[in-house]
């Protein structure tokens, strides 16, 4: 008995150390496994001009124009706290719109804006059907409110 | 852009994999057992 | 606990058991597919690609299950020295990492028309990739393990080095759970959380069906291949208890 105690202890205790150390390194790698930057991270940190890195925030709602050469996009990219503004030419994912997200790839050029080479939809974690569209998303309720669509 | 293409290949591609992997599991159980009950009747 | 230790008295359970399992585990994954398919409505964003998530979520859940379950099965393994603990995590592994492998292409197919891409490094997508590694690292340690010992023999073949490896391993799932939270990425946060779903119910409800499928389903697959190492284990004995007595 005395002994299965001593491995069970043994064993928590290397597994809690173990759990540990991981935690630990993933949030040491917080910064740096970064899949994206957003554009406050842009605006306090800096980037470079023509570094190659990705940009990720929502579609500013009303930002959205078409070039006369219909196929460059000018859009702003912002997270709340900052904004940037994006040219993209070629063709957007469906799901690219205004007020939902996007991931831009791409480098900024010398006067601050970002020039995307690719650009991918990234949607949140609301799904709900057609009808509800425009509803609002209460966040204390987890309850859809207003009136769906005529 | 259609979606059914995509929706259709990850329903088949999960039928494929989970039929595949049940058919194994369920052969090796049968000749495992059927050797097991062999050499017990031999004795 | 204890009373599971005798695999005679294991079998006697297990054996009817897998069938009831299977077979109602099948007829609610494909009632839930049924429903997902044909009755729930598209998306307002993505349209009808939502209808994957009745697969991918439920592979992702029973990707990262198996593995904790082989975590468990590795403590008692090693802690109580239970004789089945090993059967069972090996019995494990496979249904584990086919659907580890199920939740990577079907999110693959999923990204596609959603947000663009087959595939992209992010948090989520890295993390559940080395977690189908590791499952595969699993299963050859085991099969290595269990050759070098000339057998099945006890603990169904896992070694105390797998049975380690499987511990270590679990680092993994928290990270996976929290990397789309901790970190940027391209997947969208989690949608089902102990304060509800932001998945609205219209959407939701035949995800419940294949959850419970695939687990029912899931549980099948391991008895048989616990019922598989156990006859196997049998013969192995038998042969060389034979081969002693000639």
């Amino acid at each position: 008995m005395k002994s299965k105690h001593q491995r069970l202890i043994l064993a928590l205790a290397a597994l809690v150390a173990i759990i540990a150390a991981g935690l630990l390194a993933a949030s040491a790698l917080k910064d740096e496994a970064a899949y994206f930057y957003v554009p406050n991270d842009v605006k306090t940190k800096g980037v470079e001009p023509g570094k190659a890195v990705r940009l990720g925030g929502m579609v500013e709602k009303g930002s959205l124009r078409h070039e006369a050469d219909g196929v460059t996009i000018r859009f702003t990219v912002t997270d709340g706290k900052a904004q940037v503004a994006v040219t993209f030419k070629g063709i957007a994912p469906d799901l690219f719109r205004e007020g939902s997200g996007v991931v831009a790839e791409g480098a900024f050029d010398t006067q601050g804006t970002f020039v995307a080479s690719n650009l991918l939809a990234k949607h949140d974690e609301r799904y709900m059907p057609r009808e509800m569209e425009g509803m609002q998303y209460d966040e204390t309720t987890h309850q859809m409110k207003g009136a769906p669509k005529p | 852009m259609n979606h059914w293409p995509f929706i259709i290949a990850a329903y088949a591609l999960t039928a494929l994999g989970t039929l595949g992997v049940s058919w194994t599991s369920w052969r090796a159980m049968r000749s495992a057992e059927a050797r097991a009950d062999a050499l017990r009747k031999e004795h | 606990m204890h009373a599971f230790a005798n695999p005679a008295k294991f079998l006697s359970l297990a054996r009817p058991l897998t069938p009831w399992l299977f077979w109602l585990g099948l007829t609610l994954i494909l009632a839930g597919a049924a429903c997902g398919l044909f009755l729930t409505p598209a998306d307002y964003l993505q349209g009808d690609s939502v209808r994957i998530m009745y697969i991918h979520v439920p592979a992702a859940w029973l990707g990262m299950g198996g593995w904790s379950s082989m975590a468990i099965a590795a403590l008692v393994q090693m802690v109580w020295r239970h004789p089945l603990a090993g059967v069972a995590g090996r019995a494990i592994a496979v249904p584990g990492a086919l659907f580890t492998a199920i939740c990577l292409a079907t999110g693959s197919i999923w990204g596609r028309p959603t947000w663009g891409t087959w595939w992209e490094w992010d948090g989520r997508m890295t993390s559940m990739l080395v977690l189908l590694f590791l499952y595969f690292g699993y299963i050859a340690l085991a099969r290595a393990s269990a050759e070098q010992a000339g057998g099945i023999g006890d603990n169904g073949g896992v070694s105390r080095v797998t049975a380690i490896f499987a511990l270590v391993g679990a680092v993994n799932l928290p990270i996976i759970n929290r990397s789309v939270v901790w970190w940027n990425s391209l997947h969208q946060g989690p949608s089902i959380t102990m304060r509800g779903s932001t998945i609205d119910s219209a959407i939701l409800w035949p995800l419940g069906l294949t959850m419970m499928g695939f687990s029912l389903w899931f549980g099948a697959i391991v008895l048989m291949r616990m019922r598989a190492i156990l006859a196997q284990n049998k013969v192995e004995a038998r042969l060389a208890r034979r081969a002693r007595e000639a």
